[in-house]
């Protein structure tokens, strides 16, 4: 949406009597010479490329050197993905979507766990029972707050999740656990726990058929396809009309209400949506933590995620990816990386790198004074413009 | 705004010095034989396509619009004009509704819409361009019109979610660039353009709500003499082409005199004359109000 | 914001007064009382606990207020500031051995010139900008000055002796309040009073509020904004800083109360109203007495309507919320807010 299109930079200078002369020059992209498809269907094909390859690439010693992360990386990828059709496609900066996480997190553990006086009822029934209580609180809370401008919602987005992190701080009937959270027997029947590998026995395959099918009960695959699926319905909403209206709330609100767009109703219902999608994280997550915590309701959790989405870049599909990519990235290197060898002097930085935060608040601070809306990826997508076009010329 | 003939000077001279140098200026048409100089409303407000009655509105102390009644009939080709701070873009924000009436009514096509929200009245044949380039900057000149081309056909909200946005509207939105004569370059972003192109893409957007009654507020400002002339013809050949009603706000008087049907003169919130061109000119309450330092230009 | 407005507006809300909102008023009144006679040494205590909890409350708010107000600027780091100033006065009364009163001084101007530094290197570039990229910019901030504080003081709660001569109590004839207390209330108070002669009464305020409204014109009569703004920006952290030094005082600090708090000065905006500087005070008054009170009036209400449920244990810490979700619902734009502001 940036400009990566280098034949319309010089139009300001055009005077209005020359404008005849301007129609020769189309946009020639990168992608010019692909197929049709390949350009209209480009996001759903990343996604499953990064789906593919996200678990051996981070399983690369040189980066993070586990793979079980990769799985943690989808799932928060989806949910920043959610908030961002919020901020980065609407225009509505929530500063509680920590809530809506933590409703599918606590709706799936809670069912599979059957804690405290909640019967035992299964990971379908938490989840949807997570996604359309995140529906509804996003529905009603957007019916009373999304008319009264941006700052008043990201007040009240706060407030209202430190409201549901103080009520389950509390454990009313003793359902949340409190400050414990929930984790005993917080994992549905058809996943298998073996020293923090999770397998996936849905199919019971024929002993013959163990070793050849084997692979395909993997926790990471199956998150991958639920990933895929949500992602791609995401994907769905933006490029829809419905999701054109929302850029057009976003891009100029007066216009759109003056051009005849409702646009309350639409940003209740992306608050809904997006509630909604987050929900769904949540409940991944319940699994794959093998409960809930409360930790993942708190306003940290909200914090990081407009974090992850500005860091990556709030008006691309993929800056949910590259953000939540940094931040792992950071996390992880930065702590592991202990001692800063010079040559001919060796210093211990671990105590400083463990403070990586203080590193990726200013990298934030910088990327919101520079171009709040573009972040890593609209970067990498400039500078992966201007190498094609270089190469491009160099062709010809 | 006590020494009012200062003001108007002050709003003179800055026309004046928007449009400069001065284009040769053809003798305005004498396009209409009505002979009416009676004042407004000329029709009633429910023969009319758009009218106001006695709408009011206030900002605190201040009044803004000071019970203006206006009719326009099908059709007509309407400007408004006055000093700079006659309160012809409140008007305007008063009619579509940005602004709600502190008092009096708005009736389009003979139906109240007084009480109707903003977003409600494009979708009632009621469309706008603003005074300021409101628009998408960083979308494509298409989008920008494309959008709102896929509004007025889903209405003010839909779940059209199943879709690719590129299926729709996409078509009248490049006849509609077509027809402002922006159609070199659809996916140029629209921040890239030219001031006055700009303005233009404000009409095509405009039209895209696919309005009867089109408001346009000062289609012209910061354009070149000849970009004027090209933008009055196209306001002109839109309006024969679409069967339109346009209320114009516009400060070139070359451009007021040789294409309205009638003008309304606003001073202080108040409505001080209407009636066809010639009339207007020769009006003693518009020229010491209004014309005053403009007298010998014409 | 003169005393006339203020009447004009007070004239205003009770014009809106109707039956129900009567009952409403008169069930509350009722339920005080029950929850007076039931325990009254415990309600005066809660009382006054609750006056200095809004006192701090007010506090934070007005800085946060002020600078959104006539800045129009969400400073997302009101929050650290405040818990900045806490730590520091921790570090000048153990760590340096120097009195309580330096810290009241020190913690401040120290304070003011950390937000100093925010205002000219961040935010002087973003006037004029959307909102929301102030409130995105400060929330990094945030950020960088929780994880300074926590490499420096670290994550274990800290606390300090108060200096002897607030350390008595004052009988009050039902109960005993600690004089720290009161003279944390004494302090808001001279504050707030110090805050609005210098808004409303001297000619910088005048200056501050008229660039609000057209800035180039008032940079045309001669006025230096910039410098202005930094002023008023050194004025919001150092009160912020202060209550940060009252709350360290008497309950110690933690990492975590830079959040509790910013979120709380955020209800109380949004239930005094955006912009107004009155609402601010009268909305952190009576919040932080709806918190300290609310479960004495429902022990009380348990105990003679004989409904044990009405008598919700940790109710507490959910009142702000409760208030702000009622006034959002019967009364949008808050206590005492202007229509459309922010809007």
């Amino acid at each position: 949406m940036t400009d990566a299109n280098p034949t319309s930079t010089d139009r300001d200078a055009q005077t209005d009597t020359e404008r005849g002369a301007h129609s020769e020059t189309t946009s020639s992209g990168v992608f010019s010479r692909l197929p049709d498809w390949v350009g209209r269907y480009r996001i759903p094909i990343g996604l499953v490329l990064f789906v593919l390859l996200l678990r051996p690439v981070v399983a690369l010693p040189f980066l993070l050197g586990f793979e079980s992360v990769a799985t943690t990386i989808l799932i928060i990828v989806l949910f920043v993905a959610a908030f961002n059709l919020l901020f980065g496609y609407t225009g509505l900066l929530s500063f509680g979507h920590a809530m809506f996480f933590g409703f599918g997190m606590y709706g799936a553990a809670i069912a599979m766990s059957g804690h405290g006086p909640a019967p035992e009822l299964g990971f379908l029934v938490g989840a949807v029972v997570g996604v359309a209580l995140a529906a509804f609180v996003g529905y009603t809370l957007g019916r009373l707050t999304v008319g009264k401008g941006e700052i008043y919602f990201a007040f009240l987005t706060l407030a209202a999740a430190e409201a549901v992190y103080f009520i389950a701080n509390r454990d009313p009937f003793g359902i949340t656990g409190g400050s414990n959270g929930i984790s005993g027997g917080a994992q549905p029947g058809w996943i298998e726990s073996f020293r923090g590998e999770l397998t996936v026995t849905l199919i019971p395959w024929p002993d013959a058929l163990v070793d050849v099918f084997g692979w395909l009960d993997d926790w990471y695959l199956l998150v991958g396809l639920v990933f895929l699926l949500a992602m791609g319905a995401l994907w769905q909403v933006v490029r829809s009309p419905f999701g054109r209206s929302l850029i057009a709330i976003r891009e100029n609100e007066n216009l759109a209400r003056a051009m005849g767009i409702d646009t309350a109703r639409y940003k209740v219902w992306a608050f809904t949506i997006s509630g909604a999608f987050s929900a769904l994280a949540g409940a991944l997550m319940a699994i794959n933590n093998h409960g809930a915590s409360q930790e993942w309701l708190s306003v940290f959790t909200s914090g990081d995620t407009v974090l992850m989405a500005v860091l990556g870049g709030v008006h691309y599909f993929f800056g949910a990816v590259a953000g939540v990519f940094v931040w792992e990235f950071t996390a992880d290197y930065l702590t592991d990386f202990a001692v800063l060898d010079l040559g001919f002097i060796a210093v211990d930085i671990s105590r400083e790198l463990s403070h990586w935060q203080f590193l990726l608040g200013a990298v934030f601070v910088v990327i919101v004074l520079v171009s709040p809306n573009d972040g890593i990826w609209g970067y990498v997508r400039a500078y992966a413009a201007r190498g094609w076009a270089r190469i491009e010329e160099v062709l010809r | 705004m006590t020494d009012h003939d200062a003001t108007a000077r002050t709003g003179d001279a800055d026309a004046t010095a928007e449009t400069a140098p001065e284009p040769t200026r053809g003798e305005p048409h004498a396009r209409d034989d009505r002979e009416d100089d009676q004042p407004d409303p000329v029709v009633e407000p429910q023969a009319a396509a758009l009218a106001t009655t006695d709408i009011r509105r206030t900002f605190g102390e201040v009044v803004a619009v000071d019970d203006i009644s206006i009719a326009v009939e099908p059709g007509e080709l309407r400007a408004v004009i006055g000093p700079n701070g006659a309160g012809k873009t409140t008007l305007f924000n008063t009619i579509m509704g940005s602004l709600p009436a502190t008092a009096g009514s708005v009736h389009l096509d003979g139906e109240d819409v007084t009480d109707r929200d903003e977003h409600e009245r494009p979708h009632m044949g009621l469309a706008r361009s603003f005074q300021s380039n409101e628009l998408m900057a960083d979308q494509s000149v298409l989008e920008n019109v494309r959008v709102f081309v896929q509004t007025a056909d889903r209405g003010a909200f839909s779940f059209d979610l199943f879709r690719d946005h590129r299926d729709v509207g996409r078509e009248r939105a490049l006849d509609l660039l077509d027809t402002v004569g922006l159609d070199a370059d659809p996916e140029a972003l629209a921040k890239n353009l030219s001031h006055g192109d700009q303005r233009r893409l404000g009409i095509a957007m405009a039209l895209a709500t696919d309005p009867e009654v089109l408001l346009l507020d000062e289609p012209t400002s910061g354009m070149s003499p000849g970009a004027t002339r090209a933008t009055a013809d196209l306001v002109q050949q839109v309006q024969s082409e679409l069967d339109l009603t346009v209320v114009l706000i516009e400060h070139d008087m070359d451009v007021v005199l040789s294409i309205s049907d009638r003008i309304t003169v606003l001073d202080r919130g108040s409505v001080i004359a209407t009636g066809p061109p010639e009339s207007i000119r020769e009006n003693d309450a518009v020229q010491s109000a209004y014309l005053g330092g403009m007298r010998e230009e014409l | 914001m003169s005393t006339s407005s203020i009447t004009n507006r007070s004239r205003e809300l009770l014009a809106d007064v109707s039956p129900a909102w009567f009952a409403l008023a008169l069930a509350l009144v009722v339920a005080t009382v029950a929850g007076f006679a039931h325990q009254p040494g415990l309600f005066v205590t809660q009382a006054v606990g609750g006056l200095v909890y809004g006192a701090i409350l007010v506090l934070i708010t007005l800085g946060l207020s002020l600078i959104l107000g006539l800045m129009g600027v969400v400073n997302f780091a009101h929050g650290a500031l405040f818990m900045l100033g806490a730590y520091l006065s921790y570090s000048v009364v153990v760590a340096w051995g120097l009195p309580f009163w330096t810290a009241l001084l020190v913690a401040p101007i120290l304070v003011g010139v950390v937000g100093v530094l925010i205002e000219v290197t961040v935010l002087r570039r973003l006037y004029g900008s959307e909102p929301i990229v102030g409130l995105l910019a400060t929330f990094g901030l945030t950020m960088m000055l929780d994880e300074a504080i926590r490499y420096h003081w670290g994550t274990t709660p800290l606390g300090y002796a108060k200096p002897e001569v607030l350390r008595q109590s004052v009988d009050l004839g039902i109960t005993q309040v600690a004089s720290f207390r009161l003279f944390m209330v004494a302090v808001a108070t001279l504050v707030v009073a110090a805050v609005y002669v210098l808004i409303s009464r001297t000619d910088f305020g005048l200056t501050v509020r008229a660039g609000v409204q057209d800035g180039e014109m008032t940079e045309f009569v001669g006025v230096n904004l910039p410098v202005r703004f930094t002023a008023m920006f050194f004025l919001g952290s150092a009160i912020a800083a202060l209550a940060g030094v009252l709350q360290a005082a008497e309950y110690g600090v933690n990492s975590q109360m830079g959040q509790t708090f910013l979120i709380l000065a955020f209800v109380v905006v949004v239930v005094g109203g955006v912009g107004s500087l009155f609402g601010s005070v009268v909305a952190g008054i009576l919040i932080g007495e709806a918190n300290y009170l609310a479960p004495v009036i429902l022990a009380g209400l348990a105990e003679y309507t004989g409904i044990a449920a009405l008598n919700i244990s940790g109710i507490r810490g959910l009142v702000p919320y409760l208030v702000m979700l009622f006034i959002l619902l019967v009364r949008p734009r808050g206590l005492f807010g202007e229509e459309g502001l922010l809007e």
